[in-house]
């Protein structure tokens, strides 16, 4: 086997999945952050966003980036809601708001099972055939949606920075009770930050969707990804949620190059469980509460 | 419920009480399968495949044994795939409802865990569970209709490797009993074949990124890959994901009727030209009479297994024929161990397994290799235990 080969390859698909793991953990992070609850219906939205995008495309034939566009605006809306009608008692509640989402996972997949039924559903490939740099080969379906993801990270971070609403949103994750003194009102950030958070997740899912398939139990493996992600870069911290988002695409990509694949799965909890003995704050947390 | 069953009883005593003189005698079959949940598709082909025996029967004017008429009745209950749930419904069928036959049920564990109480009862099982525990010499009254991995798989390789000419194969496994299992299996039936499972690898099954493991078992230059052992869903995305990094080779799945639903995950184009096992040809007379049969009835597609049950409830008739009594299990046992040639809906079907379990209760049914053109299965090579062509 040519290892030098193998090496890049792995490391262009670690880069690859890492960036939907950063897209899901950024989302669930700035959820925690504004209202301080683990979000365990983080993954029934992306699940959503799938099947928006597959409903979109298929059934209302919208190109691929409008039906992205349309379930990420839609997450919002239905997310914001939901924060609005539920999540309200439960704003700064991290026990109470834990049991609350995750009834409202189960709710939210019980439906889609209604909905849409347990069969998976493939969408078609948003593009054919492969990129190849040098020996190096990429599945153009992914070039693609790493562009996309790419874009959407870079609108989020001009939001975040430079928009007034952006601003106030992150001044609320990083400090709730100085936000409200300066004047930034609770009843526009929770929902805000809620259906942003969400919305993330329903981009991921909606970009994810023409790789994977498109199920009612499709959001459970990348809830527990961004679980992961967000200990390993510190709960409530955006930059640490994308730094860590990479660094565990590569790490998990990397390890099944090497190892069996059930090994890398160890190896990645071991890596966790280190950093929770050894730095519980994670890499770029504050480790206040 | 009670209601259902106050008017069942009063029916019963009403026909009871309008027809004395008609002394029809009724007999009962279980149908113990899994009707909720997960077993569903399988559950329902096998209950219906029941019903439509006993209702041929029933048309002719009842099952007629040693001169008298019986007609018979089918009384399903839904075990959902749980082995508890399974003995307790056991337990009604064999002390309350006194049937002697039951026809499930659909899961392995559920199987195990009836035997013990329809061993002891003398109560002949009829079940899909693939595990080879399923039968063998201590259990006397236990059979299994469909053809399962331990059957199926080495003849379908033999023919593969030896018609496509595959060296290397590749192959992916979920991480428990059923994937570790099947892979020592399969690693055999290559071997055997004269090819090789030069790559294997395992995973969680809750994966859905195979890229990295496709990308290190590609690297090693397979030239197919196998999908048995694996969810449906679970193998259409690795089929999907193998062809967009560019995979030439043959796809291979030589277990587990699944081509439908591997075909909605991964899409038309992927799926062209992959090697299926298949346990139904509908271009035989025999299987079509039943496939039309089934969507008169029941409005649905059939699930591939729902022949075989078909045929197995028809075996179990003609023994009772032969055995001149319904009450009897051990004399019915007897008489359907010695049928032989059988002409079924699946085809002429015998007893098997003598080497595999020590006893012949696996019923020899012929199944096939199909290559998935433009989105359906077209088959290319029949198949018995022996061998296929």
């Amino acid at each position: 086997m040519d290892w030098g080969l193998l090496l890049t390859q792995a490391t262009m698909n670690g880069l690859i999945i890492g960036l939907l793991y950063l897209l899901m953990a950024v989302g669930f992070t700035l959820v925690f952050g504004v209202m301080r609850m683990v979000n365990f219906a983080h993954g029934e939205f992306y699940m959503l966003g799938s099947f928006g995008a597959y409903y979109f495309t298929t059934g209302l034939h919208l190109p691929f980036l409008v039906a992205v566009a349309v379930s990420f605006i839609a997450t919002i809306v239905v997310g914001g809601l939901l924060e609005w009608l539920i999540l309200k008692p439960f704003r700064r509640d991290e026990l109470n708001g834990m049991i609350v989402t995750i009834g409202m996972a189960m709710i939210l997949q019980n439906l889609a099972l209604m909905i849409f039924g347990p069969d998976p559903l493939s969408m078609p490939a948003v593009a054919v055939g492969t990129l190849a740099l040098g020996n190096v080969v990429i599945p153009n379906s992914r070039v693609y949606v790493v562009g996309f993801a790419l874009l959407v990270l870079a609108l989020l971070y001009m939001f975040l920075r430079y928009s007034r609403l952006g601003r106030a949103l992150r001044a609320v994750v990083e400090d709730f009770e100085i936000a409200s003194i300066q004047g930034i009102g609770a009843r526009v950030y929770y929902p805000l930050g809620f259906g942003l958070g969400v919305g993330l997740a329903a981009i991921a899912g909606a970009l994810m969707a023409p790789l994977f398939s498109v199920s009612p139990f499709v959001g459970s493996t990348p809830l527990l990804k961004a679980f992961i992600v967000v200990v390993l870069g510190g709960l409530g911290s955006i930059p640490g949620a994308a730094f860590a988002g990479l660094v565990l695409g590569l790490i998990e990509s990397y390890a099944s190059l090497f190892f069996s694949s059930s090994t890398a799965d160890m190896l990645i909890f071991a890596v966790v469980m280190a950093m929770l003995i050894l730095r519980p704050r994670g890499l770029l947390g504050k480790g206040e509460i | 419920m009670k209601i259902k069953y106050l008017l069942a009883a009063l029916t019963c005593v009403g026909a009871g009480v309008l027809q004395p003189a008609l002394a029809q005698e009724t007999l009962k079959l279980g149908a113990l399968v899994t009707l909720s949940g997960a077993g569903a598709a399988w559950g329902q082909g096998i209950k219906n495949a029941a019903e439509l025996a006993a209702d041929k029967v029933n048309a002719a004017g009842g099952l007629e044994v040693a001169g008298k008429k019986y007609k018979v009745e089918i009384i399903p209950y839904d075990d959902k795939y749980q082995a508890n749930e399974a003995v307790t419904v056991a337990n009604r069928l064999v002390f309350e409802d006194k049937v002697q036959y039951i026809i499930g049920p659909v899961g392995s564990a559920p199987a195990l865990a009836i035997q013990p109480v329809t061993e002891k009862a003398k109560v002949l099982i009829f079940t899909l569970g693939f595990t080879t525990k399923a039968l063998g010499p201590d259990k006397l009254y236990s059979f299994r209709p469909p053809v399962t991995t331990a059957e199926v798989s080495q003849p379908q390789i033999d023919w593969l490797v030896k018609t496509q000419g595959i060296k290397k194969v590749g192959a992916l496994f979920p991480n428990d009993e059923t994937g570790q299992s099947i892979s020592k299996d399969l690693e055999e039936a290559y071997k055997k074949a004269g090819s090789a499972l030069s790559a294997k690898e395992f995973f969680e099954r809750e994966r859905v990124d195979f890229v990295p493991l496709l990308t290190r078992m590609m690297a090693r230059g397979i030239d197919a890959i196998e999908l048995d052992g694996n969810a449906p869903a679970t193998s259409g995305l690795i089929l999907k994901q193998a062809r967009e990094l560019g995979f030439k080779g043959k796809i291979i799945r030589t277990g587990g009727p699944a081509t439908q639903e591997i075909i909605n995950v991964a899409g038309k184009a992927a799926a062209e030209g992959m090697f299926v096992h298949t346990p139904i040809d509908p271009q035989q007379v025999s299987t079509k009479a039943y496939v039309d049969l089934y969507a008169a009835k029941y409005k649905t597609a059939m699930n591939g297994f729902s022949p075989a049950f078909y045929d197995a409830t028809n075996m179990l008739f003609e023994a009772m024929r032969r055995a001149g009594t319904v009450s009897d299990s051990d004399k019915v046992r007897i008489e359907l161990e010695k049928i032989k040639d059988f002409p079924g809906a699946l085809g002429s079907l015998s007893w098997t397994g003598q080497a595999t379990y020590g006893i012949n209760h696996q019923l020899n049914a012929p199944f096939f290799i199909a290559e998935v053109k433009d989105g359906t299965e077209v088959i290319r090579a029949r198949c018995t235990v022996d061998g296929c062509q």
